[in-house]
This record gives C-alpha cells, structure tokens and sequence, in this order.
C-alpha cells in the first residue's frame, strides 16, 4: 500500500459543503455513519450512470484476500459540474476511498472522498452522503 | 462635422462631467439596458433562462444542499387532520419511495440541488429542474383549472400575471410527500394531502434574481395557508451546458435500504 503523503495532498474537487448536491435516495436508509471505512485498491470497473456513479475496487486485506468493494457517488450530471467526469476514476487506478459502509453488510460503501497516490483528491460523495473526516 | 454638432457634443459632455462630479447617477442607458432585459415583446416579465434552484433568502436549508421549508413559517396544524408526518411502515417501497425512483413531487422536486431552466412563450411558461427532469408546463393566458383529471404527483398548474409577478397556481395533487426533509431527519417524512393547493409568486427583484414566493395552502393539515420566500439566482454559465440527462432507472442499485453494487 503506498503511503499518501500530507505534504503532498491538495483538493482536486470542491468542498462538499459549496456543492450542489442531492441522491435521490437517502443515506441513512442505506449506509451506517458508525462504519466508516477506508480502503485502497484498484478499480476494477466504473459504471457512470444516473442515479449514483458507481465503481469498483480490488481490496487486499492484511490475509492476502482480495475482495471487491463497491462506492456508491454522485449523480453523473452534479459530479460534471463539479469538474469530476468519467475520466477522473478509470480501471486500473489505484485509489483510497472513504465513505461509509452499506447498512446491509455486504461490500458495499457510499465512496465519498477518493485519494490518488499524488495526493490529488476528488469529491465524489452525493447528496446527503456523509463524508468520514478527514484524520 | 458641421459646427453645430460639435458644439452639441461639447455642451453634453460637459453637463455629464458636471453630473459625474456632483455624483449624480446617470441612469438613463443602464435603465434602458435594464428594461430590455426579461421582457417579452409585448413588455411582460420574461423568466427564460437558466436558475440556481430556489434556496431561502437566509441561506438555510437541510443537511444537504436541498431547499426544505423552514419550520417556522409553518401555521399551526389542524387538529384531527391528517398526518403531516408519515409513520414508516416497514415497506420499503412506502417509507423510501424515491429510492425506488418514484417521482420527487412538487414541490419538494422543483426545490431539489439542480439547475433549473425556464423557457417561456406567449403562451405558456415551461418549468423544469434537472433533477428527474421534472417539466412543469404552466398556461399563462389565466384559464381555470382542469376537471376531471385524477390527481398527479405534480397537480395541474395555471398562470397568470399580476402586475410583473407572475402567479402561478396549482391544484389537483395526489397524497405525496412536500420536500426532502427527512434527509435531514428521517423520522419527519413530510407528507401533502390530496387537497394540496400551492401558489407561486416570481417576480425579477434586478436583472439577476427573481423572487419566488411559495404558499403552502392544506387544508386537511394545516388552519390556514402559509408561505416562505425563496430567491432564483441567474446562471448564464450553465446555458452552455444545458440540462443533462437524468434517469433514475440507468442504475439504481440502492433499493429499500439494499445496495446491490456487490454482494
């Protein structure tokens, strides 16, 4: 796991809290803000629609296991305008995300702040998302 | 340049260097500019164009982005009227119908944290948010209401002009929740009765704003109608953009509190 140098860090995206931002589902049905979680690995697929953006990662834990982990983000349109487009995750980036994990248990997690191993960092939480602070 | 010109032009610039100093305004090509802008042809306000969606005056809205009313404009509640705070059930389809992509109502839809775009004829003026795409097409020439049609998510809405406010009234809503405020608290699903009415007041406040009143007429909740102020900012950068697409169907994975992104 590369390490993400603070030094290094600068915001790529907005603040969240400037943003226009609305899921049209609610975050507190589906995700747990008492599971935070904070996972690197590399994406395995993206899938850009309406109504959330979501995307994929290969996560290997600490036992060699590699699970895949889904994020949940934004819609399409809002991330656009916010500067994130397709291109901002592709397969085969490696990528830490921060987001909460889905109430139901499964690997799944709103993905809410990605981090790039420059340091760059986008936004890419939906509306209502909660976002982990930042340690 | 004949001599006569000349001496006109010399007696004008005077008198505006004159009124510069003694710091008088001179309003007369602004107000020209001015006048010319958001006006129709036959002189009526002219709410075409692109919008920041209606946020309050104050700035405060719920946890997220979306405008949701403020509390303290509400009347007081009827009593033995219906219940403005839907219980959950359990069903998820009942107690979290937009993640199932149901529509986001009106006008809780219209107040949603996506650019608006109006576009106006003579005849109608046509209201969309991005979000959902909700399309709101209002007749302005001052016709009633229609009968006979069963209740929509998003009423049957007429307009009509008073003065540069355009009014806009709308009726024949189904039983649908009012805004997005139990994103802010999940146990305060606001929900509309089936005698919803609601009443729409824009109106240019300058060349960049417009007003927009919203009063919230229940009678099955509320004992009288109340309102709340919202403002419209103008913005002209995202015409070039336009409305994207929004289809909630593309890929929604998160249903009735299940994500199905991966197992």
């Amino acid at each position: 796991m590369k390490k993400l140098h603070s030094l290094g860090l600068f915001c790529a995206g907005l603040m969240i809290g400037s943003l226009p931002l609305l899921a049209h589902h609610s975050f507190t049905a589906e995700f747990d803000d008492q599971q935070p979680v904070k996972l690197t690995g590399t994406v395995t697929k993206v899938e850009w629609q309406n109504p959330h953006i979501w995307f994929y990662v290969d996560v290997k834990g600490d036992d060699g296991k590699v699970t895949n982990w889904g994020f949940s983000g934004g819609a399409p349109g809002q991330l656009f305008r916010r500067g994130i487009t397709k291109a901002s995750i592709q397969v085969g980036m490696q990528v830490n995300v921060e987001g909460f994990r889905s109430k139901d248990g499964s690997h799944n997690a709103n993905g809410a702040r990605v981090t790039f191993p420059d340091g760059r960092q986008v936004f890419t939480a939906g509306s209502e998302d909660r976002v982990p602070e930042k340690k | 340049m004949n001599k006569s010109v000349v001496s006109r032009r010399l007696v004008l610039s005077s008198v505006l260097a004159a009124a510069s100093l003694a710091g008088f305004a001179l309003p007369v090509t602004l107000s020209a500019q001015s006048k010319a802008l958001h006006k129709t042809p036959d002189g009526k306000p002219d709410f075409t164009g692109f919008f920041h969606w209606p946020e309050a005056k104050n700035g405060m809205h719920g946890k997220g982005s979306a405008t949701v009313f403020d509390r303290k404009y509400f009347a007081p509640f009827k009593p033995g009227g219906e219940a403005f705070l839907e219980p959950r059930t359990g069903d998820p389809r009942h107690d979290e119908p937009r993640d199932f992509c149901m529509p986001a109502g009106f006008p809780g839809g219209f107040l949603s944290a996506y650019p608006v775009q109006m576009f106006q004829t003579k005849d109608y003026v046509v209201m969309m948010n991005e979000f959902q795409r909700i399309t709101r097409v209002v007749p302005l020439d001052g016709r009633p209401h229609r009968t006979g049609l069963e209740p929509t998510y998003y009423g049957d809405p007429v307009g009509h002009w008073e003065g540069n406010t355009l009014v806009v009234d709308t009726t024949g809503f189904k039983r649908w929740n009012l805004d997005d405020y139990f994103y802010t608290d999940p146990k305060e699903f606001r929900m509309h009765s089936d005698a919803f009415h609601t009443v729409e007041r824009l109106t240019w406040r300058d060349d960049n704003t417009v007003d927009y009143q919203i009063t919230i007429d229940d009678p099955k909740i509320f004992t009288r109608p109340w309102s709340q102020d919202f403002e419209m900012t103008l913005r002209p950068d995202w015409e070039k953009q336009g409305l994207l697409e929004y289809e909630c169907e593309e890929n929604n994975r998160c249903t009735g509190g299940h994500c199905e992104g991966n197992k």
